[in-house]
C-alpha cells in the first residue's frame, strides 16, 4: 500500500491512545481510586443481597417510582419475603442515613449524578 | 438545457447573491448576530434561573411565547400557498417568487417549534413528547402535524433545488463538492425532469393538505379548551387563513428586501408584488370576515363569561393592543392594497409590515385576554412581559432572517431552473401561436417586429 | 445497485415481518418490565378500585372565620409547599375564594340567608369525574387513578402547562423556579418538587396509603368531611343524601367530586 510508513505510525499511535484507559490504570493507580462506602446500620442486609443492590438499585428504584407514582401500591415484597414500603427517603435512607460516605462515594467516582434529591428529601444525620 | 447558456450575462443577478458578498452582506450579519447573541442571553438566563423570570404567573401561564409559537407557525403557511398552490393551478408568475417562499416556510417552523421548546417548564424532558405520547392531547396532533410539515417542506424545497444545485456544481468555486453530493447527479436528461416534475406535483399537494392540517390543529390547542372565548368552533378556519394572510406578508417583505439588496428588478417585477398584493387584500377581508363573525357572536350571546373577556378587549386592558390590531391588520393594508394607485411596490410592501405587526398582536390578543379572567371573573390578573421574552423574540426573529440571509448566500433565491423553464414554454406558446395565424398576420407581425 | 423491483419488496416484506415477531421479545428481555425481574418483588396489593374518594365542604362552617387558614396550613406544610413573595409566582394546592366568586351561577341563591356574597368558600382541585385537564396532557403525567383521584407524576411533567389551560376552576399552580429556597420548613416526609413542573392538590394519597385521612381534614373536621363516595355507611355518604348539594361550574359536564352544602 502507499505511505506504508505514515499509516503505520499513525494506527500505533491511535492504538496507545485509545487505550489510554487500560495501561494507565494497570500501572497501579487503580486500586487508590476505588470507592468505600461505608455502612452505618446494624440491619444485616439491605431489601435484597449486596451483589443485586449494587448492579440493580438504580432499576429498583425506578420500578419503586413507576408503582408507586402510577400504579398506586406501595408495598415491596423482597426475595426473601420481607415487605418494605417502596420510599427512597423513608426506606433506603432510613438505613442508609449517611448519603454523603455511602451514596456519594460510588456516585462521584463514577461521575453518577441521580437527580433525585431535586425533590427527594435527605434526613438530617442522627448520631 | 445547454450548459453554455448558464454563462450568459444576462442571468448574472441571479447567481450574485451566491457569488459575491458586499458591505451591506457583513452589517447584517453584524447586526442579526448580535440580536441573536442577545436573544440567546436572554435564554440562558432564563434557563438557569426558570421561567419565573417572565411576566407569567398562575393565572396567565402563557404570553409571548405562545403568541410567537402561532405566529411562527402561521407565517410558514408563506411556502405553501405560493410555491404548492400556484404550482397546482399552473400560474406562471410564480416563478420567480418559490424558492423565496419555500425556504420561509422550511426556517420558520424551526422557530415556531423552537418557542414551544422555550416555553417548556422542563426542556430536558422534551423527548417525553415521543416517549410517552398522548394522542388525545392536541398538543399532541400539533407535534405530529408540524413534524409532518417540516419533513415534506423541507423535502418539497430540496427537490425544487436539485436542478440549480447542478447549475451551481457545473459553475465550480468554493462549494462545488457540496453541490457536487447535493445534486444527487442531476443531468436534466427528460427522463430525470419527468421524475422531479413528478415528485413536485405530489409534494405540492401533499404540503397543501399538511398546511392546513397544521394550522387547524394548532387553533385546536386553544378551541378544545373550555375557556371562554377560545371554545369557538370558527378557531379551525380563522387560523388557517390568519396564516395564510401572514405568510403572504412575511412573502412580500422578503421579496422586496431581496429585490432590494440582490438588484433583481428584472425578476421580481411590480406584476409580481400586484398579485400577492391582491392575494392579501383578498385575505384581509377573509381575515375581517371571520373577526367580525368570532366578535359580533360572542357579543350577541352576551355570556357573561365570554363579554367580560370581550369588553377587556374592546374598552378594558386590552384595548389597546386589540384596536391596534385592527389598524395593522386591516385599516393601514386594505386601502393601500385595494387602490391602483397605492398598491405599488412600496404601498404593497408597508401594507405587509403592518399586516406582520397586526397579525402578531392579532395571537397575542388571543392567548393573553381569556387568561386574565378564565372563569374567575373577579380575579382579573395583569401580564407584564419581561426583557427575556422580548430579548427572546427579537432573537428568534434575527436568527431567522440569519439564516435566510446565509441561505441566499449558498443557493439562488430565485428559481434559475423555472425561470428558464417557463421561458422554454412562453417561446413554445408563442411560437405555436404563431403557426396557427394566417400568413398575412404573419407577415404584418414580422414587419413590426 | 442491480437489485429488481421485485427482489427490493421480496426484502421489504421479509424485513417487516421479521420486525414484527422479533421486535418484542428481543424489547423485553432488554426492558425494565421483564417477567422474570418482576418476580423478585413486587407485590400486587389490594387494588384502590371500588373507593371512589369524593369531599364534601360545609360552607356555613367557615361562617365568621374571615382570618382562619387552619386547612391551608395544614396543607400547605405537610405538602412543602412553597411561599413566594410576589403573588405572582404563588402556589397554592386549598384556598379560600368569596362565595359569588366560587358560585358564580348560584350567587342568587343564598343572598338572604347566613351566607353572605363575600363568605369565604375552601376550593381546591375537585378531581372531576370527567376532567378536562387530564385528557390534554401531551405526556400523560397528569392522570385520573381508579379511585377517583387525579394525580400528576412529577417525574414525567415537561411543565407545558397545557393541564392549567384545560382546568376551568383555576385548580393548578405552577413552579415558575426552584420551590426549596421558598419552603418554610421542609417536612422530610413528603419530596419538594423541582422548578417546571405543574403540582396540585392530590387528596392526600400519600396519607391515604397510610390509612389517614388528608391532611386539610385532619384539621379542620368539622368543615371537610372526606370518605368514600361508594361506601353507604361512609358519612360522607350520609350528607350526600341528606343535604342540598352544590357544586361549583356543574353545567361544564365535569362531575366534580367536592360537594358544597350548609347545615341548618
Amino acid at each position: 500500500m502507499y505511505d506504508t510508513g505514515k499509516i503505520v505510525t499513525g494506527l500505533v499511535i491511535f492504538l496507545v491512545l485509545i487505550s489510554f484507559p487500560i495501561w494507565f490504570n494497570a500501572a497501579g493507580n487503580a486500586s487508590a481510586n476505588l470507592p468505600e462506602p461505608e455502612i452505618v446500620t446494624d440491619e444485616e442486609q439491605c431489601i435484597e443481597d449486596t451483589e443485586f443492590m449494587k448492579a440493580e438499585h438504580m432499576d429498583l428504584l425506578i420500578d419503586w417510582r413507576q408503582t408507586v407514582v402510577r400504579d398506586g401500591i406501595r408495598t415491596y415484597v423482597a426475595s426473601d419475603g420481607r415487605a418494605f414500603n417502596m420510599s427512597l427517603t423513608g426506606t433506603c435512607l432510613s438505613c442508609h442515613s449517611n448519603k454523603e460516605e455511602f451514596c456519594d462515594e460510588c456516585h462521584n467516582s463514577v461521575g453518577a449524578q441521580p437527580n433525585c434529591w431535586n425533590c427527594h428529601n435527605i434526613p438530617e444525620e442522627t448520631e | 438545457m445547454d450548459k453554455r447558456q448558464l454563462q450568459s450575462t444576462e442571468d448574472r443577478p441571479l447567481y450574485e447573491s451566491v457569488t459575491t458578498s458586499g458591505r451591506n452582506f457583513k452589517l447584517a450579519l453584524i447586526v442579526l448576530g448580535a440580536l441573536t447573541l442577545w436573544g440567546l442571553a436572554a435564554y440562558i438566563f432564563q434557563y438557569n434561573i426558570g421561567l419565573g423570570v417572565t411576566g407569567l404567573s398562575r393565572q396567565i401561564f402563557w404570553g409571548i411565547y405562545i403568541t410567537n409559537f402561532v405566529f411562527f407557525i402561521g407565517i410558514s403557511h408563506a411556502g405553501t400557498l405560493i410555491s404548492a398552490i400556484l404550482r397546482l393551478v399552473k400560474a406562471e408568475w410564480r416563478r420567480p417568487i418559490t424558492r423565496a417562499a419555500e425556504m420561509i416556510t422550511v426556517l420558520v417552523l424551526f422557530f415556531g417549534v423552537g418557542s414551544i421548546l422555550i416555553d417548556l417548564g422542563r426542556p430536558d424532558r422534551m423527548l417525553y413528547l415521543a416517549r410517552y405520547a398522548n394522542f388525545r392531547s392536541p398538543l399532541l396532533w400539533d407535534v405530529t402535524a408540524v413534524a409532518v410539515y417540516l419533513t415534506s417542506s423541507s423535502l418539497f424545497l430540496y427537490l425544487a433545488l436539485i436542478p440549480d444545485i447542478a447549475l451551481l456544481r457545473d459553475r465550480g468555486g468554493r462549494l462545488k463538492w457540496l453541490y457536487q453530493m447535493l445534486a444527487l447527479g442531476w443531468e436534466g436528461t427528460e427522463r430525470q425532469q419527468a421524475r422531479l416534475d413528478k415528485a413536485i406535483r405530489f409534494f405540492s399537494i401533499l404540503v397543501i393538505l399538511v398546511a392546513v392540517s397544521v394550522h387547524t390543529v394548532v387553533s385546536f390547542v386553544f378551541a378544545m379548551t373550555i375557556q371562554p372565548m377560545w371554545h369557538s368552533a370558527i378557531f379551525g378556519p380563522y387560523f388557517v387563513a390568519g396564516a395564510i394572510f401572514s405568510g403572504i406578508a412575511a412573502l412580500i417583505i422578503s421579496m422586496y428586501l431581496i429585490r432590494k439588496f440582490y438588484h433583481l428588478e428584472d425578476y421580481l417585477k411590480p406584476v409580481h408584488f400586484n398579485n400577492l398584493g391582491l392575494l392579501l387584500l383578498v385575505m384581509a377581508l377573509f381575515w375581517f370576515y371571520f373577526t367580525f363573525a368570532e366578535y359580533l357572536t360572542a357579543f350577541y350571546g352576551n355570556e357573561p363569561l365570554e363579554m367580560s373577556i370581550f369588553w377587556s378587549k374592546f374598552t378594558g386592558q386590552y384595548a389597546f393592543f386589540f384596536w391596534s390590531m385592527v389598524m395593522f391588520c386591516f385599516v393601514i393594508p386594505v386601502p393601500l392594497l385595494a387602490f391602483k394607485q397605492t398598491r405599488t411596490i412600496t404601498g404593497i410592501t408597508i401594507a405587509s409590515i403592518s399586516v406582520v405587526i397586526g397579525m402578531w398582536l392579532e395571537r397575542f390578543v388571543i392567548v393573553v385576554p381569556t387568561l386574565t379572567l378564565q372563569r374567575l371573573p373577579a380575579e382579573q390578573a395583569f401580564y407584564h412581559p419581561t426583557w427575556v421574552e422580548f430579548g427572546i423574540l427579537v432573537g428568534c426573529l434575527a436568527l431567522f432572517c440569519l439564516l435566510y440571509v446565509l441561505f441566499t448566500k449558498v443557493f439562488p433565491i430565485i428559481s434559475i431552473w423555472e425561470l428558464k423553464e417557463g421561458k422554454e414554454h412562453k417561446k413554445a406558446e408563442v411560437r405555436e401561436w404563431l403557426r396557427n395565424r394566417p400568413p398575412e398576420e404573419r407577415a404584418e407581425l414580422q414587419r413590426e417586429l | 445497485m442491480d437489485t429488481s423491483r421485485r427482489n427490493f419488496l421480496k426484502l421489504l416484506g421479509i424485513a417487516a415481518f421479521g420486525f414484527s415477531v422479533a421486535t418484542r421479545p428481543v424489547l423485553n428481555l432488554l426492558s425494565r418490565n421483564n417477567p422474570a425481574r418482576a418476580a423478585i418483588g413486587i407485590e400486587p396489593t389490594v387494588p384502590l378500585a371500588g373507593k371512589k374518594w369524593g369531599m364534601a365542604i360545609d360552607i356555613t362552617a367557615c361562617l365568621d372565620k374571615e382570618n382562619c387558614t387552619a386547612c391551608i396550613d395544614a396543607c400547605h406544610t405537610v405538602h412543602n409547599v412553597p411561599v413566594y413573595p410576589n403573588q405572582h409566582d404563588e402556589i397554592k394546592w386549598i384556598w379560600r375564594a368569596p362565595y359569588k366568586d366560587v358560585f358564580p351561577e348560584a350567587e342568587h341563591a343564598f343572598k338572604e340567608a347566613t351566607v353572605k356574597s363575600d363568605t369565604p368558600v375552601t376550593v381546591l382541585c375537585n378531581h372531576c369525574t370527567e376532567p378536562p385537564c387530564t385528557v390534554v396532557c401531551p405526556t400523560r403525567a397528569t392522570w385520573k387513578r381508579e379511585d377517583g383521584i387525579v394525580m400528576i407524576d412529577y417525574h414525567r411533567c415537561i411543565g407545558c402547562r397545557y393541564c392549567m389551560a384545560g382546568c376551568p376552576y383555576g385548580a393548578r399552580s405552577f413552579n415558575w423556579f426552584d420551590p426549596r429556597p421558598y419552603v418554610p420548613e421542609i417536612n422530610e416526609d413528603f419530596p419538594t418538587r423541582t422548578r417546571g413542573v405543574v403540582e396540585k392538590c392530590n387528596f392526600c394519597a400519600e396519607r391515604l396509603a397510610r390509612g389517614q385521612q388528608p391532611a386539610c381534614v385532619e384539621a379542620c373536621p368539622e368543615a371537610l368531611i372526606f370518605g368514600d363516595l361508594e361506601d353507604p355507611n361512609s358519612e360522607i355518604n350520609e350528607i350526600l343524601r341528606t343535604h342540598h348539594i352544590i357544586q361549583r361550574l356543574p353545567e361544564l359536564g365535569t362531575g366534580p367530586n367536592v360537594f358544597y352544602f350548609t347545615r341548618d
